[in-house]
């Protein structure tokens, strides 16, 4: 209501203006957030003040290139599974579908860690792969998600293990597997075998061509795409608190030997 | 927050990402400067991981979060020459089609929102922060508060009287 003046008092709102105003707000353009996380958390894990903007390197450039590429997901409709623990695996229906890039997150390795940082910022003692014939390995990244965090070790090239078109041969992850309500999924499709097999005797699943996806369903029931493959072979078991998987090993004598090289 | 607060960096990094933008976004309203707000913001981020113990269990971690990010924004302005217009700007209207209004409307709706904005701009660093963080950042009283470092009951008088000059500024251009 306006006085004689015309003015609105001070303890009235302006209606027509709080209007506009909330017209105006849906269409204010802010400078694009830039990404803020990284360094904060490069500067928490190295416990220093000093904030660094990390450059993606060649390999991180390559994974970022892959992941754009196809996402696929298998029909869950009438899906049927196996499981170990806290990880199913489900047949799919046909042929894999096409799924909407916005109802799934789209894959990453996370953020380049040392070992150290690694170690600091996940809850539970990290698996280190010492396979001779690997070598170390040539990044360590560290993800937020799944809930508990992920540790990927990842190698470029090796004798006998090409590198695929996103520069990886190999990665070991390492990820909470006991966290409900979160259901691990590999979705595969028709054209996938998978092998019951027992790593350093966990029992495990040896799942080799077709393609396959490894997912998780959030807090939300959301599923989170956490492939790094979506093709070729992975080994994966359970060790009850943790899930590892070795993607990229050319056959199961070679993901054996990695897998046994963990300690 | 209870995870983060137990020394989880992980737990912190997923707090971090879900604030992230709200906290750019309100750094940049206090210091006015894209590259001021995101050296605030990590630097904010990095304040509060050192604050957690101090952060009161159950509490709402937005307000307090937002506090620390606008207090390193306020030193970075401080510090700064840098005090010119937001220099907000406007995306096209994505609800104007579906209204099918006529060119003419559209062209005066256009103009008009754009004084209003202008108006915003040429306001005080005060007013404009606090219509800011209500208007364009949508924050309630209590993440005001905090930001403003005030009581909520001094949010609404600060939000009034700055509407108020608002509605002053743009007589009846809108």
């Amino acid at each position: 209501m306006s006085d004689r003046s015309g003015r609105v008092p001070d303890s009235e709102p302006d209606a027509m203006l709080e209007i506009q105003m909330a017209e105006l707000a849906r269409l204010v353009q802010f400078p694009e957030t830039p990404e803020i996380t990284p360094a904060v958390i490069d500067a928490i894990a190295s416990g220093s003040r000093r904030i660094t903007w990390s450059q993606p390197g060649l390999l991180r450039r390559g994974i970022a290139l892959g992941v754009l590429a196809t996402i696929l997901v298998a029909s869950a409709a009438g899906a049927v599974g196996i499981g170990i623990g806290a990880i199913q695996i489900k047949f799919a229906d046909g042929t894999p579908l096409p799924t909407p890039v916005t109802s799934i997150r789209l894959r990453t390795l996370g953020r380049e860690v040392s070992l150290e940082q690694a170690d600091a910022a996940v809850a539970w003692p990290i698996i280190v792969p010492h396979d001779p014939v690997l070598g170390e390995p040539d990044a360590i990244y560290l993800n937020a998600i799944p809930s508990g965090g992920t540790v990927s070790f990842v190698w470029g090239p090796r004798e006998g293990i090409p590198a695929a078109a996103d520069g990886i041969s190999l990665v070991v992850t390492e990820f909470r597997a006991d966290i409900a309500p979160e259901a691990f999924e590999k979705m595969i499709d028709e054209g996938t075998t998978v092998e019951k097999v027992y790593v350093n005797g966990l029992p495990g699943w040896w799942i080799e061509g077709g393609t396959h996806a490894f997912f998780y369903r959030d807090q939300n029931g959301d599923m989170v795409d956490t492939s790094l493959r979506l093709v070729g072979s992975a080994l994966i078991w359970d060790s009850g608190r943790l899930a590892i998987r070795v993607e990229g090993a050319p056959d199961l004598k070679t993901a054996m030997r990695v897998a046994g090289s963990l300690e | 927050m209870e995870r983060a607060r137990r020394g989880d960096v992980v737990a912190y990094e997923e707090l971090v990402r879900r604030y992230e933008e709200v906290a750019y976004r309100t750094a940049f309203l206090v210091c006015g400067d894209a590259d001021e707000a995101r050296d605030a913001a990590q630097e904010g981020f990095i304040r509060a991981w050192r604050a957690l113990p101090s952060f009161k269990a159950g509490a709402e971690p937005r307000p307090w979060l937002l506090a620390i990010v606008a207090n390193a924004a306020r030193n970075r302005r401080r510090g700064s020459t840098r005090r010119a217009a937001l220099g907000l700007r406007l995306a096209a209207d994505p609800l104007s089609g579906g209204a099918a209004p006529s060119p003419e409307g559209s062209v005066l709706a256009g103009e008009r929102r754009t004084a209003l904005l202008q108006a915003v701009e040429r306001l005080k660093p005060e007013d404009r922060l606090v219509i800011g963080l209500r208007w364009f950042v949508e924050l309630d009283e209590a993440a005001m508060a905090a930001v403003l470092k005030v009581p909520r009951g001094t949010v609404k008088s600060r939000l009034s009287r700055a509407m108020r000059r608002l509605r002053d500024e743009v007589g009846s251009d809108v």
